[in-house]
Formats: C-alpha cells, structure tokens, sequence
C-alpha cells in the first residue's frame, strides 16, 4: 500500500515540475505572440506580420543572413570533419586541448571577439575591412568561431558513436585512400551529427547581432535591434519569426532523423 | 613455395619492444595462426603484414615483392577485424561490393561477384540488409565475404570469433576453414584461443613477448611442446620440479618417487635440477593399462567437464590432474581412495626455457 501512495506521489510531482517547466518556457512565448498580434486596438491580427514582410530591409537582412549561414556550413562542416576525424584516428590525446579551444567562444564574450578580429584585420599584412566583399569573408571567419563549439561537439558526438579506426583500416584494406575513406564511410555515417551541428550554427547565424552591427553589414540581427529601438509590436512579431525558424530547423533535423530511420525499416521489409 | 615472407621483424612503440625478431615464412594456400596471451604482439605483427603498423625495421613480402612500406590499400591483402567493421551506412550487398567498387569494376562484375560471395557464406537472402539488422555471427560472415570479394593474395583475420558466443564460433570456425580450404588462399589468423588454433591451422605460430615461442603443426605444438611457455599456454599441463637420478637411463625424482622418461636427459647430469610436464589424458588408472611409470595416488577432487572427467590426484606431495573420457562404464573411485595411475615414458616432456 504504501508502496502505491509512494509511487503516486512520485507521478505527480514528475507531472507537476514536467508542467511548471513548460510554463517556463512557453509562457514567454506565448505572451510575445499574443502581443504581437494586438496591433491593432480591440482585435487579433498579422499586421506586425505585414508589416514586416513588406519592409525591403528585412528581406535584404534575411538573404544575407541566410546566405551567410549557408557559406559558414559549409566553412565549418569542411575545417572540423577531417580535423576530428584525423584527431580520432593520429591524436587521439589532443581532444581535451581541443576542447578548449572550441569552447572559448563561450568563455570570450562576443564583442571582445569582434574587436579582436576588427583590429587584426583593419590593418595590413591583411586588411579584410576595405571592401564589403572582403568584410563579408571577416564575417564568415567570425562565425565560424562563434558556431565552433556547436560544429565541434555535432562531429565529435558522430565520430564517438562509430569505430573510426576499425572502419578506417576496414576501408583501406579493401583498396581505399583517404579521400574515398572520408566520403564513402565517415562522412555518410556522420551524416546526421553534421547536420545537427549545421541546423544550430544556422540558427546561431541568423540570430547574431555583434559581428554583424560592428562590422555594418545587412544582418538581421541588427535590423532586429534597430526595430526594437522605435517599433513595440513589430519586433514582438519579428522575435516569433526568429523563434519559428529555429523551430523549423530542429524539426527539419527531427524529420531527416526518422526518415533515415524509416528508409532502412523499408529496406527491411522489402 | 614461399608466398609470405616475415624477415627480422622488429617493432618498438618508445621504449617497449612489441615484436622481436620475429622471421616466418608461409606457404601458398597454407592456414598459419599466431597464437599467444594479450600483448604478446600477435596483433601488431598482422598489423604490419596489413600495413596498418609500420616495421621498426625488418621485411614484409609478399610473392617476392616487399610489401613493407607499401600503404594499405595498394596491398591487395584482405582483412577481418574482431569487431566486424562492417560499414553501418552500406546495405550487406554494398559492403561485399565496396572493394570492387573502388577498384572501377563494372556495376554487372560486382553485382555477379557479390551474389558470389554471399552464395558461399550461405547469405543470399540477406543481399539488402543493412549491418545492425544482423547477428554477430552473420556480420563475421559478411565481413569475411568483403574480404574475399576483392581476390586478395593473402587473408588476415584478427581475432573474427572473440565477439562471438561459443555456438557461433564453433559454426564459423569450421566454416571458415570450409571456404579457407574451397578458394586456396593463404591465410594469417590471429587467436588467443588455443582450441581455435589447433583445430584450423596448417601450422602454429606460439608467441610470448613479442618473441615466437614455437612454430609447428598442431600435433606438434601440443605433444612435442619446446618451451615451458608453449607447453603451459597450449593445453592443460602438470608441472613439477625434479631431480635428475640417471641421465643416461632418463630417470629422474620428485618427491623421492622416481620417474623414467624416454631416451634420456641429454645435457644434464646427475643431480641438476630439471622441469617435467605431463598431460592430465596421458594419466590412466593401473588396471585400464600397465604402463612404465606406476604412482601411488589418493584422490583429492573430481570434477565432471562434459565430454571429459577430471580428477585430481596426489602423488607425493605434488597435485596432478588426470582426464579421462566420460563413458557410460566408467567406474570413478571415491574422494580419498589411495589408487595406482600410470603414464609411460613418452607422455613425460622436458620441459626448457
């Protein structure tokens, strides 16, 4: 009997802190969405919406961000793969260093990061601040160091979970070089840590504002701050777009995730 | 003739030397396996034979064509991996095809050779699984399939059945053999297992410490063992120090009981200390059979193994084990029964080293 009352009373303190939790966080965003929708006095409507998505700015900040996410995947995906997976297979005993340094951006706060980076690179030997082309390329080398630690541990996590080594030398022994080991074996198995660690670096990207102000490019961070300096309901409505598409990318991640799943369940029963 | 060709091999990680000295050669078609206790450098001597570990110095070849620093993949020598190292992200079709795959033969080829293959490790019907839809010992199957897809001059195998259960791996050892005796390749097979050696091998290879301890077929390796190593590590033993009595005639003492052993000691003289090794199954009881050498026993334990009884004995007071065959007629004595056992000349080995 007491056993039963015990149990029961573990179940609803579990359902009581599981439902506090999520009133912590949906609370907030619950309050910012009904806000952003009661632009106009008295009703429920998508005008902060309109007025957004008619404003030339932030089209031109979201495409640059976008574009700017897409590239420092890229960047990212191709420095850290074959870094981690040539750590793993030579150096096994320089990831803890690597840890570190890949956490740093956490420990740097970002504006000391970006000044560091707009004073090295104002100057010669390697000016990058003359041109918005070569600023851009600042900016990627900015985000690349800010998304590190997300990249870093996706890829980590992914080659953790298979026998880099065994599969390595497995490959080899049947007659293939290092270029094929990584694209027909490694890569394909990490498919799923790459793309987790790509999803969080593109939210990461969209949402900067430091880099991005400092440097004086169409980001939508600062286009989001700049709102927020003059507007109330727009960038309510703004931060529930950001928020959507972070959601949308955890649940493109989720749906890449079971339909790898669902693809081998269907080999199986054919 | 001489397919594989180890000379001098020598390999030191730092200061710690794994492999010594370590010179074999390997007939085509010829099933040798390297056998001996963790970090004896079995490994890292296939290791090397792969490419995977580059010699300290010393020769590895390969019908006459030195394959020491040579990379992997250009080798053309096959291998499978104690963990199977199947490729998670390939269906069984596409790992056996893989090799072929990079070698740019045609789709057709490798689709005729991979059906090949699974035909001979009896997997036909597993072309599209994928690696974790598989059974251990079906995975083992499919890798040693992989291996033999690309026509390798020489076929390593690490330790394959360790990850197994004992049912499997009595399966795909005789299977192994099967196929290993069907294609005629050479084959260089790395175990701890002593059963696993003697039972698929051509010959054996006993290393201790980086050193080879002995190199013979299995019936010479278990009967005719040439160190103290070898006749502990492969088999179970009887061991004890005695003196020699006569060298001339063989006759030796432990425990003031004497002992002859055949053709007598040579090297030895009166008195000198010396080590004797008797198999617990050369032991039978005096009335099953007279034989050279008869002890006065009390039965201390015995254990029934299967297929096999144990007993222990005391002779003197040293403790000896005594197999004999389960049969439904044995008639076993009692714990504490004074008996008379009996081995002959023969069954006595000298043991060095």
């Amino acid at each position: 009997m007491d056993e039963i009352m015990s149990k029961k009373r573990a179940s609803f303190f579990a359902i009581f802190w599981g439902i506090l939790a999520l009133l912590y966080f949906f609370l907030p965003i619950y309050g910012t969405l009904d806000f952003s929708l009661r632009m106009e006095r008295g009703t429920l409507g998508f005008k902060a919406y309109n007025i957004i998505f008619s404003d030339p700015r932030f089209w031109e900040g979201f495409r640059y961000s976008i574009t700017m996410a897409v590239i420092t995947i890229i960047v990212s995906a191709t420095i850290f793969v074959p870094t981690v997976y040539w750590m793993y297979l030579k150096v096994p005993q320089a990831r803890p260093i690597m840890e570190i340094i890949t956490i740093l951006p956490f420990v740097i706060p970002g504006i000391v990061l970006v000044f560091g980076l707009i004073r090295t690179f104002s100057r010669p030997p390697l000016q990058l601040t003359t041109s918005t082309f070569k600023t851009d390329i600042l900016m990627i080398a900015g985000y690349v160091i800010i998304s590190m630690p997300y990249m870093f541990r996706a890829v980590d996590v992914g080659m953790r979970s298979i026998d880099v080594r065994t599969l390595t030398e497995a490959a080899q022994s049947l007659g293939s070089n290092w270029f094929h080991v990584l694209t027909d074996v490694i890569i394909p198995n990490l498919r799923l840590a790459i793309l987790g660690g790509s999803l969080i670096c593109f939210a990461t990207v969209m949402g900067e504002l430091i880099l991005a102000d400092f440097l004086v490019r169409p980001a939508l961070g600062p286009y989001m701050v700049r709102l927020g300096l003059t507007k109330a309901y727009e960038p309510a409505a703004l931060a529930i777009i950001s928020y959507s598409l972070t959601w949308f990318s955890l649940g493109l991640l989720q749906f890449f995730s079971s339909r790898s799943e669902r693809q081998k369940q269907q080999v199986i029963n054919e | 003739m001489t397919h594989l060709e180890l000379t001098h091999i020598h390999k030191s990680f730092g200061t710690s030397v794994a492999v010594e000295d370590f010179n074999l050669t390997v007939k085509q078609g010829e099933f040798v396996s390297f056998l001996g206790p963790s970090g004896c450098g079995k490994t890292t001597t296939l290791r090397m034979v792969a490419g995977f570990e580059l010699p300290t110095s010393g020769k590895v070849t390969l019908n006459g064509k030195d394959l020491t620093y040579i990379p992997p993949n250009k080798r053309n020598v096959g291998m499978v991996f104690q963990s199977y190292a199947l490729f998670p992200n390939m269906t069984v079709a596409q790992n056996v095809g893989y090799g072929l795959k990079i070698a740019g033969k045609s789709k057709s080829e490798i689709e005729e050779r991979v059906r090949e293959m699974l035909s001979l490790i009896q997997m036909d019907k597993f072309y599209s699984r994928y690696p974790y839809q598989l059974s251990g010992g079906q995975q083992q199957r499919v890798a040693l399939a992989r291996a033999l897809a690309i026509r390798p001059e020489l076929l390593l195998l690490d330790e394959p059945l360790s990850a197994l259960d004992a049912k499997i791996r009595f399966e795909l050892r005789q299977e192994i053999r099967r196929i290993q005796q069907q294609l005629g390749i050479t084959t260089i097979y790395v175990t701890h297992d002593q059963e696993e050696a003697l039972s698929l091998s051509d010959r054996i290879v006993v290393m201790s410490q980086g050193k080879i301890e002995q190199v013979g077929n299995p019936f010479e390796i278990y009967n005719f063992p040439q160190t103290r190593f070898v006749a502990k590590f492969v088999g179970s033993l009887n061991t004890v120090n005695a003196t020699v009595v006569d060298p001339a005639k063989g006759v030796v003492s432990f425990d003031g009981i004497n002992l002859d052993v055949e053709d007598g000691i040579k090297g030895k003289s009166k008195g000198d200390e010396i080590t004797i090794a008797i198999r617990p199954e050369r032991f039978n009881f005096l009335a099953e059979q007279r034989k050279d050498n008869v002890f006065d026993c009390i039965i201390e334990n015995i254990t029934f193994l299967g297929s096999v009884v144990r007993i222990q004995m005391r002779i003197g007071n040293s403790i000896f084990n005594m197999d004999t065959f389960n049969r439904p007629s044995l008639k076993l004595p009692n714990i504490g029964d004074k008996e008379k056992v009996t081995c002959s000349k023969k069954a006595v080995l000298l043991l060095a080293g």
